[in-house]
């Protein structure tokens, strides 16, 4: 769970997944509905050392759940996540853990349905990122008109299988290569394919206030309640790149 | 009504800026960029059937958070009981009447 933030400043300034979001704080949201999980055994969060101290009393007031740890995160999101990665390393040696889920903490309406999507596809087939159709994109020039190829937009939680997500990133920390996110870092050290899963619109990133706004109204639609287990009807997947190329964003 | 800053992206300053945030109770009111002075906020009309919405569950779950505070720290949770008793009028007074003067 990265809560280190962009990184982009340093210095005295709040992380907002620390704001109060609908009686807890950001980050505690997703926490919860990855708890009600039973075989999720660890959760690692990753934070800026100057927040630890509010972490800490937020965890202890909001989850005080024994599977949540604490670590400091990179200067980056690679560095965040090799971080936690490092902090699981002896589970995952150990052949305790399948597969591991990386998820931007400022994304408090990741439910457990999404989860659960997202950890069954990468057990099945390697990865498994949430995706969201963009089909009302269109080009800024006069001659584009919509993407041939289909936009989507990517989310977290995205998961991967425990043992070749970590020697990637253990022969990225090596090459001191820094991808830009874990598919980036899984596709140039492993050729597992990566598989789509039905994303969540409800799944907002805190970015702008607004987003603050929705999230609460959001949340107070679902009741407070984001822990509803996977539909009856499956749902749909495939592979990222054949979406794409189907076009299936129409 | 209570106040927080943090780091949010401003669509003005086309950057990440600081912000205050002010709540009323626990729902976010509105939110101003310290640098531009962009301000957001929940119309009145808006902000008091979401503020009875939010108090509602604030009530029903009520009971199992006490029971979860008693739980986690049963003398700390007995000794400030009173204490939490007396203030919730007040507490409760002054969300109220945030809301009413806006």
């Amino acid at each position: 769970m990265l809560a280190a933030g962009e990184g982009s400043r340093v210095g005295h300034d709040t992380n907002k997944v620390l704001l109060p979001l609908a009686g807890r704080r950001v980050f505690t949201w997703a926490i919860r509905w990855a708890t009600r999980l039973r075989h999720v055994t660890h959760i690692v969060l990753v934070i800026r050392e100057q927040d630890r101290a509010t972490v800490t009393a937020t965890l202890d007031r909001e989850v005080e759940d024994p599977r949540v740890v604490v670590v400091r995160g990179g200067d980056s999101r690679h560095g965040s996540e090799w971080a936690a990665l490092q902090a699981l390393r002896p589970a995952i040696e150990a052949g305790d853990l399948d597969v591991v889920v990386i998820h931007d903490a400022a994304r408090p309406l990741a439910g457990t349905a999404l989860f659960q999507r997202v950890i069954d596809a990468a057990a099945a087939h390697g990865g498994a990122i949430p995706a969201v159709t963009q089909g009302s994109l269109i080009g800024l020039e006069h001659d584009q008109g919509p993407p041939a190829a289909g936009v989507v937009s990517v989310q977290t939680p995205q998961a991967f299988v425990a043992g070749p997500l970590l020697t990637a990133y253990a022969a990225a920390a090596e090459d001191g290569f820094v991808g830009t996110d874990t598919a980036a870092c899984m596709e140039r050290y492993h050729d597992l394919p990566v598989h789509w899963v039905d994303g969540d619109a409800r799944n907002i990133k805190i970015t702008f206030p607004e987003d603050l706004f929705l999230a609460e109204r959001l949340l107070a639609k679902a009741d407070f309640d984001l822990s509803e287990p996977e539909p009856e009807t499956a749902p749909r997947r495939g592979h990222l790149w054949d979406r794409l190329h189907r076009g299936e964003h129409r | 009504m209570s106040d927080a800053r943090a780091e949010l992206a401003c669509e003005t300053c086309e950057r990440v800026t600081e912000h205050e945030l002010h709540y009323a109770g626990r729902l976010l009111e509105s939110v101003r960029c310290t640098e531009c002075g962009s301000h957001l906020e929940l119309s009145q009309r808006a902000l008091l059937p979401a503020y009875v919405h939010d108090l509602e569950q604030r009530v029903t779950s009520k009971p199992r958070r006490l029971v979860h505070r008693a739980a986690r720290d049963p003398r700390g949770f007995w000794t400030g009981l009173p204490r939490a008793l007396a203030r919730q009028p007040g507490k409760f007074l002054r969300e109220f009447w945030a809301l009413v003067r806006r």
